[in-house]
């Protein structure tokens, strides 16, 4: 697997800071040496055949761009109209096993694995809401097909968006409830929400970019969730990965509404006085800094402007949150500057300046505005 | 032989430590530790090179393994895990003897 830092499609200034992507170096090797049209030809065929490479194509076509490769000869890697998405089963493998054995295409009949089918219908229901809102055609905007894997390792108690596709572990049934990642409509939210950052902001995992990325994830995770219940603001329980932990841990992962409360001993805070100053370094301890930790601030100011304005959260809020997000803050935007960013939108959107009030008061109570 | 596995940075947030001892195990399952660990180079000393994550939510590692007096220990991330480690790991992961706690975020010896 090779990683670089690479400029994504669209804006040159979106910038993502770890971005990773799977390719057959021997091939792009080839590639770029040859002088031979039809060796490079061939090889451009060749890793377009790879259903791997293939959900990556604007990696590769940037790639292909740096190679100085007719960026045109990739127009028939596009999958074929109305492939949305596709779930396969790694079959307990690991990284170099992904994306595994396809399992369910776009418009096939539900699996006997359960978990295949949580993965399809959630990925379609984080579609639905992205284009249904915000008109934001998949994860990068321009119709990436969203690739699933299930089954990733065996007992693994995690999920998460490599930089090209969403992946789910089992659970071990110590940490996770066995089954459950993939349960959980938020988790799906959160986990493809990291796409969405990934091709926007870029807003770097870690220490306070990272939180911000982190409370993002949780946000539109949140609100994929209450959109797909129909929820008020006030109705909404504000908790993610509710029902995930095993019973005996807790009862979510986090809440937004009363950061710290999710689980027995949830360290996260609810304003900056409590912030958590850790290092951003290898130490598992440290959560890169704390992000999710420290996402429970933005998380609550989120909270707090979304019951302040009344209505759904994704109404006004949630319209705030994602024009900040995909064309406001950059790869180091700090909790300051997003906060300064989303008042600036709420402004620009609402002329009413209610909406400007709200979001300007929730981030003084906690703490991030004075 | 004890082998300790502190994880984070996962979508929980939470940070497990696992640990596994040799003495608590069959005769069996004690050699097979041994060979396990051996055959992924946890008795080697090395440095740990920098390594920030390769995405969103990507497990930390550290495996600490204490044998015969001495202590040897390394950080990963999941995404550059290789395989003799994952398949460690996950062996361990499946023997009952096998026991974790959840830690607060931040503990433990400061980042070497």
């Amino acid at each position: 697997m090779h990683r670089t830092d690479l400029p994504l499609a669209g804006s040159p200034r979106r910038h993502s800071h770890a971005c990773c992507f799977i390719a057959p170096p021997d091939l792009l090797a080839r590639l770029a040496e040859s002088d031979r049209p039809e060796q490079r030809e061939a090889a451009i065929r060749t890793l377009a055949a790879s259903a791997s490479v293939r959900t990556q194509r604007s990696l590769v076509t940037l790639v292909m761009r740096q190679l100085d490769v007719d960026v045109g000869a990739l127009a028939f890697m596009a999958p074929p109209a109305g492939e949305r998405r596709t779930v396969y089963d790694v079959q307990h493998g690991g990284r170099s096993a992904l994306p595994g054995r396809k399992v369910r295409g776009e418009g096939d009949p539900p699996s006997g694995d359960e978990a295949v089918n949580e993965a399809y219908d959630g990925a379609d229901k984080v579609y639905d809401f992205y284009k249904e809102i915000f008109d934001r055609d998949s994860i990068d905007g321009a119709g990436l097909e969203l690739v699933s894997s299930v089954h990733y390792g065996s007992g693994f108690d995690n999920a998460f968006w490599n930089g090209a596709q969403m992946v789910y572990g089992d659970g071990s049934g110590h940490l996770f409830v066995e089954g459950g990642l993939t349960k959980a409509l938020d988790v799906i939210g959160h986990e493809m929400t990291h796409g969405v950052t990934q091709y926007t902001a870029g807003l770097r995992y870690g220490s306070q970019p990272g939180a911000l990325n982190e409370s993002m994830s949780d946000v539109f995770g949140s609100l994929v969730k209450q959109y797909s219940l129909g929820q008020s603001a006030e109705e909404a329980d504000w908790l993610i990965g509710e029902g995930t932990l095993v019973p005996q841990l807790g009862k979510a992962l986090r809440s937004m509404k009363e950061p710290g409360t999710a689980y027995q001993g949830d360290p996260q805070p609810g304003h900056m006085d409590d912030y958590v100053e850790l290092p951003d370094d290898n130490d598992p301890r440290n959560d890169n800094g704390g992000v999710h930790i420290n996402s429970g601030i933005p998380n609550r100011a989120f909270y707090l402007a979304a019951t302040a304005m009344g209505g759904s959260a994704w109404e006004k809020a949630g319209r705030v949150w994602y024009a900040t997000l995909t064309d406001r803050l950059r790869p180091d935007s700090d909790f300051g500057s997003a906060a300064r960013a989303t008042v600036e939108v709420a402004r620009d959107l609402f002329s009413s300046g209610a909406e400007q009030e709200a979001v300007e008061k929730a981030w003084r109570d906690v703490g991030v505005l004075s | 032989m004890k082998l300790s596995v502190v994880r984070g940075g996962g979508l929980a947030g939470m940070v497990t430590r696992t640990e596994l001892a040799s003495d608590k195990l069959s005769a069996e399952d004690a050699k097979a530790l041994h060979e396990k660990v051996a055959g992924a180079g946890l008795l080697e000393p090395h440095t740990d090179a920098p390594s920030p994550p390769s995405h969103p939510e990507d497990l930390s590692y550290e495996l600490t393994v204490e044998h015969e007096g001495r202590t040897r220990t390394v950080r990963l991330r999941e995404s550059a895990m290789p395989e003799e480690v994952r398949s460690l790991i996950e062996w361990s992961d499946s023997l009952p003897e096998r026991q974790m706690v959840i830690e607060p975020p931040g503990s433990g010896r400061a980042s070497q």
